[in-house]
């Protein structure tokens, strides 16, 4: 088949994958809502999670349309040759670049969007169902989520196959996956503060100061909470595996287009990154459709088994494609690679945050001894849970490096295969992990709304394989960043090269070690100051909440409502008020490296920055799921269980934990994949605008 | 309008009031504009019960509503030696209530568990409240405490509860404590395996232990005994519990 009619074939596949969530999510509106009281307490998490969505687009709307601007003139400025000389301007280039830009950014709020409106929809229907049985809920909350998980995969691929279509050229499609990837940025880190704002100051003001249980309705930041959920774990990681998804892709149509010695041969490897996708894209319809839970089966392995599934008839599609197209194999032992190395990456993170295993069994234990041993335990898990993931990316770099190459194909374009073919089954990892914040939402409806004991039971259990689902992606998510930043490092050097500038970045030249140090510090200062906005904000919520509380003394007796929307409001302006800094650095810090130091410098900034941020993200992801794992396997009765010393103690460490897993740690992925776009992007402009270097 | 009597346990006291005993029990723990809060235990005494001691015809003439219709939520009688002047026979249910102000009935029943096999963990609320250990079962120890006391020390009538300890009640040189919920676990052990060898039948593990409890670590029920009688009001399992109040289970944290 000719390699354009793949990109057709691309954008029916994303048509089909959308036309299935659509179906689910109407299937979804469909099951009953439940009680006026459950509908009640839904509405409240529902206005909550749009007035922050709202909020939130606002203002990337405006952002959106800024950076569309300067993209539109910046890129129309057109230095013919690298060392400089006359200056033209192309004023249709720049206007493409801008309008792909703002179509990525467009395509993710959309997916984000899309699943959001589900999520709020399929909670209160999840907790209804649990009425009823445990399979009939999981089947809504799963559903829920592969409307997430579909739509994302659906929107990114005809994103990039319409914009490749109508350009001809991919480095069009990276201003479509830096569009994507700002709205990500914005969308995780906003989100990821407004989960931990909220979470905090519902559990320290009301489990800790006032002794009232989780999801009680008397806790006024309790609908903030639950609005956390759904901003940062639906609309936050929706945004951030879409970014990655098409980011992976981008890097390696731009290397394909490179790597081809013929206009022929560019065309298919700047397409087989679109078929993988297409191959994933089924692979998860499959998959999705065959996960199941019957009447008395933990839901856990369902999610853990639709994953495997799903790798191994993507695996199969694999070779059934490179088989009967004589593809390269080389395409298909990298692409495995990548698909095995991000299930093993993500199963050996849940090893190091499963209360099953050694590492949350052993801070639960050591939290006997207080506070700071239960922190000192989980922060040295958290450094050795790093090992196991960055030993898979080095392996996975190396096999699909020396497997391309060995088949006479480019060994970064084999990189760049393996972090597309871990991201392939994004529809059916997203899926898995959207179910969690469902789920979550449905037993605090059920709390809320004070329905029965066991369908609190029910909605428990499918709450824990959710944080099981929740882990598992991270892992595999900073798995697929890395491989997918080493992949856009390498387009970054394509890029300059194509500007006729040989990049050369060694240890030995001092811009380059200045460079390296930049980066290196960036993931750290971006982490702090996440998580100073965390607190920072935590702070205020805090203080309403004990003013609430002081003022209406009806608030606890039961009989006064409380201000939630208060509440709400705090953490969405706290959390988008405190995304400016971060934001800039992200994009301004790599710009400013680059124009100033060269572009050798920008690339050991990169490197710097993709060394610290893998481990900075694991580090972080893995240490907070520990500690709150530790937490709660405390409270199923081990080490004096709750109220205990040890709960005490765990509590303190979980607090530590909980803006390192869920702010700062998974931002991390984004941060380095914005900045590696940013570099891609801008590379033609540093290679002939820059201060030092050459 | 219906008026209660309740005898507070935390602190100990005498309280006539207008709220029936869910109300008492959230507006004890989570307070009123006086912003107090904290667990609460109390009985519930016959509203007939006199006692020269207690002037509970003054109490019921001031318990009367406010002026704005809201119910009068209570009139101290007494703070003072209030247990020891009370009719066991007046106690109705015991109360029991969480942090946060939800509340749980406690029946009485007339079969005390004896259990003098084994070590036991007595948490003391009124009128003191050390935590001790015994190798002596409810009955006897309260004979010892108060009907016919051996040691100096002895109190005219007393409420106790007592709690888990797991393994350690029947070894408590070796038996595993790594999963209850007390601090200073080598003195429990220490002071457990002083009334299993030595002569004391009774050791004071914690002088002044708060009298809050965890509700979790009740093993069977509470006790209140003077020189007349003893009186047992047990705990539900916190299955049953879990079924049939699931707001206490989830609030006391079961």
């Amino acid at each position: 088949m000719n390699y354009i009619n793949w990109i057709y074939v691309a954008i029916a596949s994303g048509i089909i994958s959308i036309g299935v969530a659509l179906s689910l999510y109407f299937w979804v509106i469909k099951q009953d809502p439940g009680t006026e009281r459950a509908q009640e307490v839904a509405s409240w998490i529902k206005e909550g999670s749009n007035a922050y969505l709202v909020k939130l687009y606002r203002s990337l709307g405006i952002l959106a349309a800024l950076i569309g601007l300067v993209i539109a003139v910046v890129f129309s400025i057109q230095p013919e040759t690298a060392s400089g000389g006359a200056v033209t301007m192309h004023f249709g280039e720049g206007l493409t670049m801008a309008l792909a830009f703002i179509a990525g950014a467009f395509s993710s709020a959309v997916a984000g969007y899309l699943g959001m409106r589900v999520a709020v929809e399929a909670n209160v229907r999840t907790a209804t169902a649990a009425n009823f049985s445990l399979a009939k809920a999981f089947k809504v909350s799963f559903n829920g989520g592969a409307v997430l998980g579909l739509a994302m995969v659906g929107m990114a691929i005809i994103g990039m196959s319409a914009i490749l279509l109508w350009t001809g050229t991919p480095e069009a499609v990276l201003g479509f996956s830096f569009g994507a990837s700002i709205l990500a940025l914005l969308a995780k880190a906003g989100g990821g503060i407004y989960t931990k704002t909220a979470d905090i100051a519902a559990d320290l003001v009301g489990k800790i100061e006032v002794g009232i249980p989780e999801d009680d309705p008397r806790n006024p930041a309790v609908v903030a909470d639950n609005v956390g959920d759904n901003v940062g774990d639906v609309a936050g990681m929706g945004a951030d595996i879409f970014d990655s998804y098409v980011a992976s892709a981008v890097a390696v149509m731009v290397l394909g287009a490179s790597i081809g010695l013929t206009q022929a041969e560019q065309l298919k490897f700047t397409v087989i990154p679109l078929i993988l996708c297409v191959l994933g894209i089924f692979a998860s319809l499959l998959g999705i459709a065959l996960v199941r839970v019957k009447e008395g089966q933990k839901p856990g392995p369902a999610l853990n088994r639709g994953t495997i599934i799903t790798t191994i008839i993507f695996a199969i599609f694999l070779f059934i494609f490179v088989y009967f197209t004589n593809v390269n194999p080389g395409v298909f032992w990298a692409a495995l690679t990548g698909l095995i190395a991000g299930v093993i990456i993500g199963f050996t993170s849940d090893y190091f945050t499963n209360d099953n295993f050694k590492p949350v069994k052993e801070t639960a234990r050591v939290s006997t001894s207080g506070a700071a041993i239960n922190i000192i335990t989980g922060f040295s898990y958290g450094l050795m849970s790093i090992v196991p993931s960055v030993v898979g990316i080095a392996a996975t770099t190396l096999i699909s490096y020396y497997a391309a190459e060995a088949f006479g194909l480019s060994g970064v374009y084999g990189i760049g295969i393996s972090a597309v073919g871990m991201l392939s089954i994004s529809g059916m990892i997203v899926s898995a992990d959207a179910y969690g914040p469902i789920v979550d939402n449905a037993r605090g409806i059920a709390e809320m709304s004070g329905m029965d004991h066991e369908v609190i039971v029910r909605a428990d259990e499918l709450d824990s394989a959710g944080n099981t689902a929740k882990a598992i992606t991270k892992g595999f998510s900073i798995g697929a960043a890395a491989l997918t930043v080493i992949a856009l490092f390498a387009a970054y050097s394509e890029v300059v090269q194509d500007a006729g500038v040989l990049i050369s970045i060694s240890l030995k030249e001092p811009l380059v070690v200045a460079g390296v140090f930049l980066g290196a510090v960036t993931p750290p200062l971006f982490s702090a100051l996440l998580m100073l906005a965390v607190t920072h904000n935590a702070f205020d919520m805090i203080e309403e909440t004990r003013r609430q509380f002081r003022e209406q003394p009806g608030i606890l007796a039961g009989t006064h409502k409380p201000d939630y929307g208060r509440l709400v409001s705090l953490a969405s302006e706290g959390a988008l008020s405190s995304l400016i800094l971060p934001a800039f650095l992200a994009v301004g810090l790599p710009l400013l490296v680059g124009f100033v130091l060269g572009p050798n410098a920008l690339g050991g900034f990169l490197g710097g920055a993709i060394f610290t941020g893998v481990i900075f993200a694991l580090l972080m992801s893995n240490a907070g799921g520990l500690w709150d794992n530790a937490k709660k396997y405390i409270e199923t009765g081990k080490f004096g269980g709750p109220g205990s010393d040890a709960h005490k103690a765990a509590v303190v460490g979980d607090t530590v934990g909980d803006p390192f897993k869920d702010t700062a740690g998974p931002s991390i992925n984004t941060l380095i994949t914005v900045m590696s776009l940013v570099a891609s992007l801008f590379a033609p402009l540093i290679a002939v605008f820059h201060l030092f270097g050459f | 309008m219906a008026i209660y009597l309740y005898l507070s346990l935390l602190p100990e006291a005498l309280i006539a009031s207008m709220l029936s005993p869910e109300e008492f029990g959230a507006y004890y723990a989570v307070g009123s504009v006086k912003k107090s809060r904290g667990q609460a235990m109390f009985f519930e005494v016959d509203p007939d019960f006199r006692h020269p001691y207690f002037r509970v015809e003054d109490a019921y003439a001031r318990c009367v509503p406010h002026e704005d219709g809201s119910l009068k939520a209570s009139v101290y009688i007494s703070v003072y030696r209030v247990l020891e002047h009370m009719d066991f026979d007046a106690l109705r249910h015991l109360y029991l209530t969480t942090m946060d102000g939800r509340t749980l009935e406690l029946s009485p029943s007339n079969e005390i568990p004896n259990g003098n096999e084994q070590l036991h963990l007595y948490q003391e609320i009124v009128p003191v409240s050390p935590l001790v250990v015994s190798r002596l079962g409810p009955i006897a120890f309260v004979d010892t405490i108060v009907r016919n006391p051996v040691p100096l020390i002895s109190v005219p009538a007393l409420v106790f509860t007592e709690l888990q300890l797991g393994d350690l009640a029947d070894d408590p040189e070796m038996g595993l404590m790594e999963n209850l919920p007390y601090s200073n676990q080598d003195h429990l052990r220490q002071c457990l395996t002083d009334v299993k060898t030595k002569y004391a039948a009774t050791k004071m593990v914690d002088r002044v232990s708060t009298p809050n409890v965890q509700y979790r670590t009740i093993k069977n029920g509470f006790f209140v005994g003077n020189k007349k009688q003893l009186r047992y009001f047990p705990m539900p399992s916190p299955e049953e519990i879990r079924t049939t109040n699931y707001r206490w289970f989830r609030s006391a944290n079961m």
